[in-house]
């Protein structure tokens, strides 16, 4: 693929794996979709939510997971623009990859707090459909985000490196990959934190 | 209008890189035709020994019965009947018809057919493979583990799936096996749909492709949208299974809390309806494609076929809960998914008509992949009328879960796939091993195969209208049963001679690959589409010019053509009149 300079062949080939990205996304889509429909089942179907004198978890930590995950999804963006940018703003381009990468980490210790609170207040994964319910999403949706991290780590040698135009196929889609977790993040803490 | 340049592939030199992990669109549609094939046989066998059972309880299996079962002298015992059933099911839905038609056939004709050099991601497209080989391992190490392989059936309904159902590892392997196995047929998918929408050929028009890149197509949609939903119920059932979760368990099976037995029929049916089309849609497409090129004649109403089979492609979607008449289900959303199942009949109807349009004053030929081809039409017509008594509520409470279910989904999605499936293999063999397989071979092969499998299906509609529940291990100790000992016997043999006809096949294939000299025409049958324009077999580079396409896939017997041929290649323009 030595055309690195041919501006419509670029264009197409980022045509290309968006096409493939996006019916991708609607797979995982879908896959989240579904644990989201179970949950919906059950909830509409309990009188009492949540079930069984059950405690709700408090918000502050769903919340701040949301705030971190947002924070994330923009200092991708602006990841993205820096590396479109070139050379000239190859400082904004590392700042915001590692910002990326650090609130992607955090998001995770948020959560490994959360899972530690959940249980704190007697919510086992063991304990009933409620606490099953709030554990399945969440895994599903920490494991989602330990790969997207493993992919941004996938592009640790290119924020060194000069810019190259393969490169930034590959930033698009890991960056569209990341965005739908957070959207996906969102949906989850309105749907099951938030009411 | 191809969206980047294709280049010309160097030929791997090594044989690692040649056979074993290829990037090549027909190397990897070859791997999954041995792979389909190996565990045709495998599902085959457990199939024979379901069908002795059923006709010869207490006696041992023949031959191979005292190998496998030594503590009981060769009999099958119950247990193990349960998991033959379900292995069966799962076998051959999941790897025998789905890597012969996805994955050989999506494979191996979507670039061809189109005129593209290979997938668009051929990385994915090998990876896809290689992990649906994983996944089979795992199910196949499941046969050999303490307490055995899964046997709840192979929609594993809880509680039969749950740990108080089978407390052995062999359900959760199960799981294991078919969540990867997702995971391979979704990268599949995304290839297949990404390649179709980009790679096809300059002046190829949807409507210019051959219909079987339409079933493809089609089924890769299915496939990429539904497939994750069966993950998520898989997903449940292995938390449930390995976490102690309760998504699964209601009342007393459950320590604490209530789950919803239910709430995995719902995910599994989300997905599971949806799969018998992922499973029938390539062959409706090959066989339309087939019936034209056979006929010499275009496809009668082409256009009106892809389009039903795109309506029933999202009309299956809407229909799952006629699975599930019998959970108590409201009498309102019986009714509705009758009345949506119903309509299915509409698309099917129109393009079962085309099939006979096409065929009708056609000069038709009778050469093996036709022959197959026309048992599709018959099967499959078969299979679709029975399927009206199982949508309509009042019936399907009297025959649910008996052999008549099991005889209506053998017809259609296994012995019209299976049909289907052959007739591409005896068409498009020269084209991906560059030889012809004997044809009067082929025609034994298709008469056995054929007679057989109307005579287990039929049986099994009948003794499944008698009432004969469809996963009881011995008829003979009900007295109800009693009258259909005969017709159970009768099956048995037609299963037998089923089994045995697919020896000519074997050996056909075998012969033909490993021994045969005779090499076959770059375009044996004269047809158009554009992998007859290239040389058999086929070239690692596929099209050393990328085509241009200048007519439609069916173009036989136009009078405006000219020279001795009847047909046109896709590449020719036709001359105006």
């Amino acid at each position: 693929m030595e055309m690195a300079n041919n501006g419509p062949h670029l264009e197409r080939r980022k045509a290309v794996s968006s096409i493939g990205m996006i019916i991708l996304l609607v797979s995982f889509a879908m896959l989240f979709a579904s644990l989201l429909l179970g949950y919906t089942v059950f909830r509409l179907t309990n009188e009492v939510w949540p079930p069984m004198g059950m405690e709700m978890v408090p918000i502050t930590l769903p919340f701040l997971s949301t705030l971190v995950i947002a924070a994330s999804s923009v200092a991708y963006m602006n990841f993205e623009k820096a590396y479109s940018a070139g050379e000239s703003k190859l400082t904004s381009r590392k700042v915001s990859y590692f910002m990326t990468l650090f609130l992607g980490l955090a998001f995770m210790a948020v959560q490994f707090e959360l899972w530690a609170q959940m249980a704190d207040i007697g919510l086992y994964v063991s304990a009933g459909i409620f606490p099953s319910l709030l554990y399945t999403l969440t895994w599903v949706h920490a494991a989602h985000i330990v790969m997207a991290i493993l992919a941004l780590l996938l592009l640790l040698p290119s924020v060194f490196k000069e810019h190259s135009d393969t490169k930034i196929i590959w930033i698009l889609n890991i960056g569209k990959f990341w965005h739908f977790l957070g959207v996906i993040w969102l949906i989850m803490f309105v749907v099951i934190f938030a009411f | 209008m191809a969206f980047f340049e294709q280049h010309i592939h160097e030929e791997p030199k090594t044989f690692l890189s040649k056979y074993i992990f290829s990037y090549d669109h027909k190397v990897i549609g070859k791997q999954f035709l041995w792979y389909g094939i190996f565990f045709l046989g495998v599902g085959g066998i457990m199939a024979l020994m379901i069908r002795w059972t059923l006709a010869f309880p207490g006696e041992a299996f023949p031959l191979i019965g005292g190998l496998l079962f030594p503590t009981t002298n060769g009999v099958i015992p119950p247990d193990t009947y349960a998991m033959l059933f379900t292995m069966h099911g799962t076998i051959m839905i999941f790897y025998a018809i789905t890597p012969i038609l996805i994955g050989a056939f999506g494979n191996y004709l979507i670039p061809l057919q189109i005129g593209a050099r290979d997938m668009v991601f051929p990385l994915l497209n090998m990876l896809s493979f290689w992990i649906a080989f994983v996944s089979a391992a795992i199910l196949f190490i499941s046969l050999f583990i303490p307490l055995g392989a899964a046997a709840g059936g192979w929609t594993s309904y809880p509680t039969l799936s749950t740990l108080i159902g089978s407390p052995g590892a062999g359900q959760t392997l199960w799981a294991l096996a078919l969540f990867l196995l997702g995971i391979s047929s979704t990268m599949g998918a995304v290839n297949y749909i990404t390649t179709i929408i980009v790679l096809r050929a300059p002046g190829m028009g949807y409507f210019d492709m051959p219909l079987s890149v339409w079933g493809l197509g089609l089924t890769a949609i299915l496939n990429a949208i539904f497939l994750p939903v069966l993950g998520a119920g898989l997903l449940l059932l292995i938390f449930d299974r390995v976490f102690g979760t309760t998504f699964f368990l209601a009342g007393a099976a459950a320590t604490s809390g209530t789950g919803d037995p239910i709430l995995f029929q719902h995910v599994f049916w989300i997905f599971g309806h949806p799969e018998v089309y992922i499973l029938i849609l390539p062959a409706w497409g090959i066989v339309s494609d087939l019936l034209s090129f056979f006929s010499r004649k275009p496809a009668f109403g082409a256009k009106a076929t892809a389009l039903s089979m795109t309506s029933i492609t999202i009309l299956s979607t809407l229909v799952y809960g006629h699975h599930m008449y019998t959970t108590q289900m409201s009498p309102l959303l019986t009714q509705t998914f009758m009345t949506l199942t119903m309509t299915i009949s509409i698309p099917s109807a129109i393009f079962f008509t085309n099939w006979l349009g096409t065929l009708w004053k056609g000069s038709i030929k009778f050469p093996t992949p036709m022959v197959f081809s026309l048992g599709v039409v018959f099967v499959f017509g078969l299979g679709g009328l029975t399927g009206l008594y199982l949508a309509t509520v009042t019936t399907d409470l009297y025959l649910h879960d008996t052999y008549f279910v099991v005889g209506h989904f053998h017809y259609t999605m296994a012995a019209s796939v299976l049909l289907g499936g052959y007739a591409a293999i005896y068409f498009w063999m020269p084209k991906m091993f560059g030889k012809m397989l004997n044809e009067t071979l082929g025609h034994i092969h298709f008469w056995l195969t054929f007679l057989g499998l109307n005579g287990v299906f039929m049986g099994m509609m009948i003794v499944g209208y008698g009432g004969m529940h469809r996963r009881i291990y011995n008829p003979f100790v009900y007295e109800f049963l009693e009258k259909l000992i005969p017709i159970n016997t009768f099956v048995t043999w037609s299963a037998i001679v089923m089994g045995l006809a697919q020896i000519f096949f074997v050996y056909n294939f075998v012969y033909t690959i490993f021994f045969k000299k005779e090499k076959a025409e770059a375009n044996p049958w004269g047809v158009g589409t554009l992998e007859w324009t290239i040389p058999s077999p086929a070239p690692v580079y596929n099209f050393k010019e990328i085509p241009v396409v200048k007519c439609g896939p069916h173009e036989f017997g136009n009078p405006a053509l000219t020279g001795d041929r009847d047909f046109q290649y896709q590449t020719e323009e036709i001359p105006a009149t």
